[in-house]
């Protein structure tokens, strides 16, 4: 059987295999020299699928930075039991089959002992499969779509996500909205998202939460343009016959930056209160030539908030290599790299899958970016808790959006355990 | 289905007036790109699948330009003529190289200078977004025509692309020069023996078709996200208008492309989640019926 | 029935099926296996699509359709935990036998170029239904959740070699068939009505019923080729049918070679390779690719196995004038 080696018990085995390596680690500390013990002297690779062409190339090289200036972080400081870790990027091209493949590659071609799947959605789906083909530990760092983690069909155990939810973020939303539906009076709503699964799902979630917070809301209208459609003038003038007064929208990246600019030529934010769920992106908020005031948005960065020296740094220390303002998926590629280094401190660099997703899970991190104590790896579904899931509004001046207001962690997840057992999932 | 909002837009006059107008933007900026891919084909008889590429690099140029020195009139020159000069190179130095040879020879020339050019985008610029910005000239209010909106810069556009496709269309139909143009497009042996110089005729044309556009890109410019691989779904969109109007016509060119306008600024209000369907679908009834499409004329 | 070189191409189907069985022996590495079975399922997809621009002059822009068809198919049979592999994949491979039939009877009445636009009309609308249609096929997510690989047979395809070795078998299986249809006078006869349409009428051949026979035939294949990459990647996406991957089956063609049955194999091989090193090495592969195109295009102007095959021939051509010349 798979428990025993040669007569000596697995568990008695791999005991003997961590001294042996314990050894190794005293001998490179005596004598100044490396030494060669098989696996544990070698540097360990972490992969990256991720895409760097194409429409969303900024999704990769965002990823990429942050992830990039963590191993260098962390390399410096000595790695961990002597090991440094290479970071390996692959381009899938934003093809999910193309993920797939990368991501087979780089575990099995390149070695790769850990991947930080910086795919979107449809991708990260795609390498979910595979890590449950080849059990290595996975961290999803830029799918936000609930059911990664929370549908306990597609679950697999060495797999985790660090990026946020969009069901916390649609809790947050819709108690944001409500508390300004209801001192402004905001009863017509309607809805302009992307037409693939993230705009529905998304939009979806966040009316429900608003609804539930605010039953005197009313939808009277949505549009789904297409996603990376370049023009959206016959959405606009369809907002503009439905006249609602407030709006939702779940566009994002170059698509938003389109919409809010083909909008300002009909002053469509002069009397809609407009909602974004992805305003917030410093890329988009820089890209913007004409800003309005006042706009809310999702929190996705800002170097200011949570407003702690550490967040500063990261800002400051990403902006050294990428000269620009890190976007939402870099401060989450950092916080994966935070999470897969303090798990190899706890296995004295063991990189086996099981091993390091029995460390990871329930970690609670002194991360930077925690808004109250940590950022923690929640043990029962694989996705982090404690991130900001706050809202702001958009103002003219550096970082162009202030102003952030967060619920409560505890009823976020009150709210989320509801929904889960609505859908199913627990 | 909403038809009864269909409807309800119809019968008011505000609503008729803005989704009227919203058909004229998307329409008259698709009938750019167009009539150059179907000018291109109609005289050389290649389709130019890297077309969306050349609206692509029209919009950086534009970009660039205005960066460089703050005139927008600069800008759309540089985009316009940058194209120009860029295509009659492309054409010269490797799309006559293919002339005459399989369709999928030409197909694969095309498509590595979508790659190409993708790439050199994303090197010189970055993969981030962009947006050149609107000149202040037109940040005034949309103006109201019985109740329906149109914005200023709008109104520049449609005016603009109008002009463009006027000329092109006199520049054909009524000039000596159209004429001989006109004659290459049907038996290029005989132009060439009577002493026309067909190998620049041919650049030129394809140097035209290009600025088309190059225009187009930086007319968009202001307005639209530029990124790598902005040049996918207008290719797509302008190759379905050149097949619906007949490649080759210019005439239908401008047909289809009001006509695609139309269908997307109606249909967001009558069948919002088909209207891409509905544009295949479109496609494929006029290849069914008339292949050669609304005016073109057949390929033997 | 059996002639002597359909008893020569089944020795080298034979031959071909060992070395593949036996490649990963010499080669213990998973990511070779891995390389095969993406060779296989694409390497279907240009072979297929190469027996309508190669021997028949119909030039498809979407061949693609019918390679997303047979993984869809096949990957929903599966979800649906109703009915074992083999059942799902020949429904597959029929379902999509149908859908061909039905485009195929539409397109093959246009000349040329207007049945490359409506081919690639029907695609884009297959690939439009596939993203609107979430309920049945996840949109744009494709098939979530893995598709089931449950035993049969005794065979248990989540084992990774014997996935290898059923997709081998499957794929040398497709090829034989292949080569049949292209050696049977039915072969023949659509080289004819590539050559001379107009010929093949008056000779009495009913052209529109050849073409769309071959039109589903070649869909079918193309459909194995997306079931072999559903089965790999336990999914089903929907860029399996955009015109993208049409246009990479064209262009393995185009860098094979069109005129020799294993042209677009050798194509396969080459732009798998080529994407494989090309990635790892720099993420401006499009610049790589594209550059490398306009080589094969401008340069040697036709597909690799073409050129060598010509060259061979011009050698074998020379030595005899030599030998007999003077």
């Amino acid at each position: 059987m798979a428990t025993t080696k040669g007569g000596v018990p697995r568990r008695k085995f791999l005991k003997g295999a961590a001294s042996a390596a314990a050894v190794g680690a005293f001998a490179t500390t005596i004598t100044g020299f490396p030494h060669i013990a098989g696996a544990q002297a070698k540097v360990i690779r972490v992969g990256m699928p991720t895409i760097l062409s194409g429409r969303v190339a900024i999704l990769g090289t965002s990823s990429r930075a942050a992830a990039q200036l963590a191993v260098k972080e962390f390399n410096e400081s000595g790695g961990v039991n002597g090991r440094m870790i290479e970071l390996v990027d692959r381009d899938s091209k934003g093809r999910p089959d193309e993920a797939a493949k990368v991501t087979r590659d780089l575990i099995n071609n390149d070695g790769c002992e850990i991947i930080i799947d910086a795919e979107a959605s449809s991708g990260s789906f795609a390498v979910q499969e595979v890590i449950r083909d080849l059990p290595v530990l996975c961290l999803h760092t830029c799918s936000e779509t609930s059911s990664l983690t929370a549908d306990p069909k597609i679950h697999v155990k060495t797999a985790f996500r660090s990026a946020r939810q969009g069901i916390h973020d649609a809790v947050a939303g819709g108690k944001y909205a409500s508390a300004i539906s209801k001192s402004k009076g905001l009863k017509r709503w309607m809805t302009c998202s992307p037409d693939y699964a993230y705009g529905r799902d998304n939009t979806a979630e966040f009316l429900e939460y608003l609804k539930i917070f605010d039953p005197n809301v009313e939808v009277v209208d949505q549009v789904w343009p297409k996603l990376f459609q370049p023009d959206y003038t016959e959405n606009i003038t369809k907002i503009l016959q439905v006249k609602p007064q407030a709006m939702y929208s779940a566009l994002w990246g170059g698509d938003l930056v389109a919409f809010i600019e083909q909008s300002n030529l009909y002053s469509l934010f002069n009397n809609i209160t407009f909602f974004s769920g992805g305003l917030g992106d410093p890329p988009v908020l820089t890209a913007i030539k004409n800003l309005p005031a006042g706009l809310n948005t999702v929190y996705r960065y800002n170097r200011f908030y949570p407003n702690k020296p550490g967040n500063q740094a990261f800002a400051e220390g990403y902006n050294g290599i990428a000269k620009q303002e890190p976007t939402n998926w870099s401060w989450q590629n950092r916080l994966a790299c935070s999470f897969i280094f303090e798990a190899l401190k706890r296995t004295n660099g063991k990189t086996e899958g099981t091993a390091l997703a029995s460390e990871l899970k329930g970690m609670a991190l002194d991360s930077p970016f925690a808004v109250e104590d940590k950022i923690t790896m929640r043990d029962s579904d694989h996705t982090i808790i404690g991130y900001p899931a706050a809202w702001g509004v958009t103002s003219s001046k550096f970082p162009y959006v202030e102003n952030f207001t967060a619920p409560a962690w505890s009823e976020i997840i009150q709210l989320e355990s509801e929904w889960k057992k609505r859908k199913g999932y627990a | 289905m909403e038809l009864e909002a269909l409807a309800g837009c119809l019968s008011s006059m505000s609503c008729a007036v803005t989704q009227v107008s919203t058909g004229l933007i998307i329409g008259m900026l698709l009938f750019l790109v167009a009539s150059g891919l179907s000018l291109i084909f109609g005289v050389l008889g290649v389709i130019n699948f890297a077309h969306g590429s050349f609206y692509m690099i029209g919009a950086y140029f534009a970009f660039s330009a205005y960066q460089l020195t703050d005139s927008f009139t600069l800008a759309i020159l540089s985009g316009a003529l940058g194209v120009g000069i860029f295509g009659m190179a492309f054409e010269r130095l490797f799309m006559s190289k293919v002339y005459g040879r399989d369709v999928l020879m030409q197909l694969l020339v095309c498509y590595a200078f979508i790659l190409i050019l993708d790439d050199m985008v994303k090197i010189l610029y970055g993969a981030e977004y962009k947006l050149m910005g609107m000149p202040q000239t037109f940040a005034l209010p949309p103006f109201q025509i019985a109740g329906g909106f149109i914005p200023s810069y709008y109104v520049f556009m449609i005016g603009i692309s109008a002009v463009v496709g006027l000329v092109l269309w006199l520049g054909i139909a009524k000039t000596r020069f159209g004429k001989v143009v006109r004659a290459a497009a049907i038996n290029p042996t005989m132009v060439g023996a009577l002493g026309i110089n067909t190998t620049l005729l041919y650049a030129f044309v394809f140097g035209v078709g290009s600025m088309l556009a190059g225009t187009a890109g930086a007319l968009a410019a202001p307005i639209r996200t530029l990124t790598p691989g902005m040049g996918l779904s207008i290719l797509i969109e302008s190759f379905i208008v050149t097949v619906i109007g007949g490649m080759g016509s210019i005439v239908g060119a401008f047909i289809a492309a009001l006509l695609i306008g139309l269908t997307r600024s109606f249909g967001s209000m009558g069948f919002p989640l088909f209207v891409d369907g509905m544009m295949f679908g479109i496609m494929a009834l006029v290849l069914i019926l008339k292949p050669s499409g609304l005016l073109g004329r057949p390929v033997h | 029935m059996l002639g002597r070189s359909s008893l020569r191409d089944l020795a080298w189907a034979a031959l071909l099926l060992v070395g593949l069985l036996v490649l990963p022996i010499l080669v213990p590495h998973p990511a070779m296996r891995d390389f095969v079975i993406y060779v296989i399922a694409y390497g279907l997809l240009a072979m297929s699509l190469n027996l309508l621009v190669g021997f028949t002059g119909l030039v498809s822009f979407g061949h693609a359709a019918y390679f997303a068809s047979g993984a869809y198919i096949f990957g929903l049979l599966m979800q649906s935990g109703n009915v074992s592999l083999p059942v799902a994949m020949l429904a597959a491979v029929g379902g999509t036998a149908l859908l061909a039939l039905v485009i195929g009877a539409i397109c093959v009445r246009l000349k040329e170029i207007y049945f490359a636009f409506l081919t690639l009309a029907f695609q884009m609308f297959i690939h439009s239904i596939i993203l609107t249609w979430v309920s049945l096929t996840g949109g744009d997510q494709g098939l979530m959740g893995g598709i089931p690989r449950p035993t049969f047979l005794g065979i248990d395809l989540n084992d990774s070699m014997t996935l290898y070795s059923f997709c081998a078998v499957v794929f040398v299986a497709c090829l034989v068939i292949m080569r049949q249809i292209v050696q049977s006078p039915f072969g023949y006869t659509l080289r004819m009505i590539r050559d001379n349409p107009h010929r093949a009428n008056f000779l009495g051949v009913n052209v529109v019923r050849m073409k769309l026979a071959i039109f589903v035939i070649s869909g079918t294949m193309a459909s194995v080729g997306g079931i072999v990459m559903a089965l790999f990647v336990s999914g089903a996406y929907p860029e399996f049918g955009f015109w993208t991957t049409s246009g990479e089956a064209i262009f393995m063609i185009m860098l094979g070679g069109t005129q020799l049955f294993i042209g677009p194999l050798v194509g396969a091989i080459l732009l798998q390779t080529l994407n494989h090193y090309v990635t790892i090495y720099t993420e401006h592969h499009g610049l790589v690719l594209g550059i490398v195109i306009l080589i094969f295009v401008l340069g040697l102007r036709r597909g690799l196995a073409d050129f060598v095959y010509l060259w061979f021939q011009d050698r074998r051509t020379r030595k005899l004038e030599k030998e007999t010349g003077r």
